[in-house]
């Protein structure tokens, strides 16, 4: 498999543990669920193959901390999950945040609340983005849209995560992981190698290295939280990441994230007759940092924003936050599991920004 | 007197209704009907809990149930905890006067919600000491979510996360031994049975269910997709695991063991004739795992002999 050059057909889940192995994970954890199983067995099968150590656990906690030791010893390193398995494991991403480690975390979103169900969802964006666990961290959030992307994304992520020693999700939900697309490798042969003198290796020959998040002294806290702020104020200054279409200065933009965006992208290339003004789509990569400026800049001319999203409407306050009140910013929540479909979309496109709609 | 007659149980309206999607062949439906059918005579109700799993999934997707009694589903690792609060709340409400009903408590989960996830509220809810019974329908992986190994897989089987092929030869890992880790709960009872000793089953579900305290039972519960075996079989490898004493059948009543059957050398069988039914185990034959077969047996001769002087020693005591 590692000599093939060309297309693989692989799953978006299989295409993100492939691209792990390629992008240097020697450690993973992990714990049944659907809808991410097709990760975890592909680990199974792989990861010892390829000088690395595939665990799993006996729960997500586990799993979870069981990432957080290898992540101290300084190897790359990897758990995926769907969502109430995201939710077990929020303890030990604060802990890694905490200790400012490098991890990779795979979220294949579910539907929500509680058990909710196991078709695709957006629902665990404001958990991925704000911080799901306690205390003030982020997490780099990254949502693939293919099952390229899942590759693409997930060998970026241990990148951005050793870059700036922090954990990184990549938000990926039920379509993208089950698909099956034509997947290249061509471009994830060489990892980075980063230096990591933190790393606890055995301190025989120099000055022991302690990882902790725990600080008593008030002052001690306070001093690393600020710290922390200062790191997550240079990561939005420089890791916006997104794609837009349509062409610049739109007069009615969408915005979308993940698999949802997919199906806007292709409204995007034949938009409805009756809607007289160009339509474009702006598509958030990076979901933190949110890339508000560059969506300020590519709105600047709109007279409307619609924001189609697959959970109740979590992002769109991100959106609302960015365009600050200049231009109508109008919601098409789609909660409970599945894509919306395009038809629907395109009724709501029209019928919010047409002056005479056509009767359905 | 509760019955554990076939007949007279099977005039007995299905607490656990037909229809439901579990598989043909699955071991879990048989171990939770004949269970309720059991605990549910004379004057007692059940009320139960499920760990997410098979048995969950299969019975109780929205708004359908199959189950003909009250039944809570939250999370993968409560089972225990669910029933430890329902079987609170029946305490202080029968203190109150305000139930009279005499309800008995039963908790299920498959060995994923059970040996792995669900073992910390387990081990709580005994330690605690409610007055329920945990049923634990062991088919030795994670197959609601597609066959991963969990800590009742025993080594040497295949799944989709220990895999064999020319490097591994499926788990690694031998089976923990569940049963033995509640035992030393010093609950007042625990049991391992098998499905093809169809009153043996009843009668330790009803001996369970009548104590006072915890308590827990084992069922081995075949799974024809993960066990790659045939759905018409089920019974039968019940009844070859207990003469291969890969599953022995035992009870431990207020810490005395006792075993419930003991193959006679006619019927004892070598664990081959248990491994050579299941597709999961194919691999062990080939010439390069072939020792791990001798391995097994060894394995499963030590534990029979360890259950063989531990029963010698209780009954002298």
């Amino acid at each position: 498999m590692t000599e093939n050059k060309g297309k693989i057909l692989f799953s978006g889940n299989e295409a993100a543990a492939e691209a792990a192995i390629r992008a240097g994970c020697k450690f993973y954890a992990g714990y049944p669920i659907t809808p991410q199983n097709e990760l975890i067995a592909y680990m199974a099968d792989q990861l010892p193959l390829r000088d690395g150590v595939f665990v799993q656990a006996e729960s997500e906690l586990a799993a979870i901390n069981m990432v957080f030791g290898a992540a101290a010893s300084g190897v790359r390193t990897m758990t995926s999950s769907s969502s109430p398995g995201i939710s077990l494991k929020q303890e030990g991403i604060s802990y890694i945040a905490g200790s400012e480690l490098p991890a990779v975390i795979i979220n294949v979103q579910r539907g929500g609340p509680g058990l909710g169900g196991i078709g695709s969802a957006q629902g665990d964006y404001f958990q991925s983005t704000r911080s799901g666990g306690h205390g003030d961290y982020r997490c780099m959030v990254l949502a693939p849209a293919t099952a390229q992307e899942m590759a693409d994304m997930t060998f970026l992520a241990f990148d951005l995560a050793d870059m700036y020693r922090m954990p990184v999700i990549v938000l990926s939900d039920a379509v993208t992981g089950q698909m099956m697309e034509g997947i290249c490798f061509d471009d994830m042969e060489e990892p980075k190698k980063w230096s990591k003198p933190w790393a606890l290796t055995g301190a025989t020959g120099r000055e022991r290295n302690i990882v902790h998040s725990f600080h008593l002294d008030q002052e001690e806290l306070e001093n690393f939280n600020k710290k922390l702020q200062a790191k997550y104020e240079a990561i939005k200054q420089k890791e916006c990441r997104f794609e837009t279409a349509g062409g610049d200065a739109p007069e009615y933009v969408m915005v979308a994230f993940g698999s949802c965006a997919r199906t806007l992208k292709q409204i995007v290339t034949d938009p409805p007759e009756e809607l007289k003004g160009k339509l474009g789509l702006f598509r958030p990569i990076t979901l933190w940092p949110f890339p508000g400026e560059a969506l300020a800049q590519y709105a600047a001319s709109a007279k409307g924003v619609l924001t189609v999203e697959m959970n109740a409407g979590q992002m769109v306050e991100d959106v609302r936050l960015t365009v600050n009140g200049k231009i109508p910013v109008h919601l098409m929540p789609h909660p409970g599991g599945g894509i919306p479909v395009e038809a629907r979309i395109r009724k709501k496109l029209t019928s919010l920004f047409c002056d005479d709609p056509p009767k359905q | 007197m509760p019955t554990t007659n076939l007949k007279e149980l099977s005039e007995m309206p299905e607490l656990l209704s037909g229809g439901h999607a579990a598989c043909p062949g699955c071991g879990g439906p048989i171990a939770i009907r004949q269970a309720l059918l059991a605990a549910q005579q004379d004057d007692s109700y059940v009320v139960t809990s499920s760990a997410t799993g098979c048995m969950e999934v299969v019975t109780s997707i929205y708004p359908n149930s199959a189950w003909r009694v009250p039944f809570v589903h939250s999370a993968f690792e409560n089972s225990a905890s669910t029933i430890s609060g329902a079987e609170a709340a029946y305490q202080s409400l029968k203190r109150q006067g305000k139930i009279k009903k005499n309800i008995k408590f039963i908790a299920f989960g498959g060995d994923g919600g059970t040996y792995d996830i669900g073992l910390q509220a387990l081990s709580g809810a005994l330690e605690r000491g409610h007055d329920f019974t945990y049923i634990c329908y062991d088919n030795e992986a994670y197959m609601n979510t597609g066959i991963q190994r969990s800590g009742a897989t025993p080594m040497g089987a295949f799944t989709n996360t220990a895999q064999a092929g020319k490097v591994g030869y499926g788990k690694t890992q031998t089976k923990k031994d569940l049963t033995a880790i509640c035992a030393a709960h010093g609950i007042p009872y625990v049991a391992q049975v098998s499905l093809h000793r169809s009153r043996d089953y009843l009668k330790k579900i009803q001996k369970a269910v009548n104590t006072e305290g915890p308590c827990f039972i084992n069922v081995l519960s075949p799974c024809p997709r993960g066990w790659r075996c045939k759905p018409e079989d089920t019974i039968r490898l019940c009844e070859l695991a207990v003469n291969t004493r890969v599953w022995p059948v035992y009870e431990i009543e207020n810490g005395r063991l006792s075993i419930s059957y003991k193959p006679s050398e006619k019927k004892q069988k070598p664990v081959r004739d248990w491994l050579e039914t299941q597709g999961r185990f194919k691999h062990l034959f080939s010439p390069k795992n072939e020792h791990l077969i001798e391995k097994i047996q060894e394995d499963i001769d030590t534990r029979w002999n360890d259950l063989l002087r531990r029963e010698a020693c209780d009954q002298q005591n």
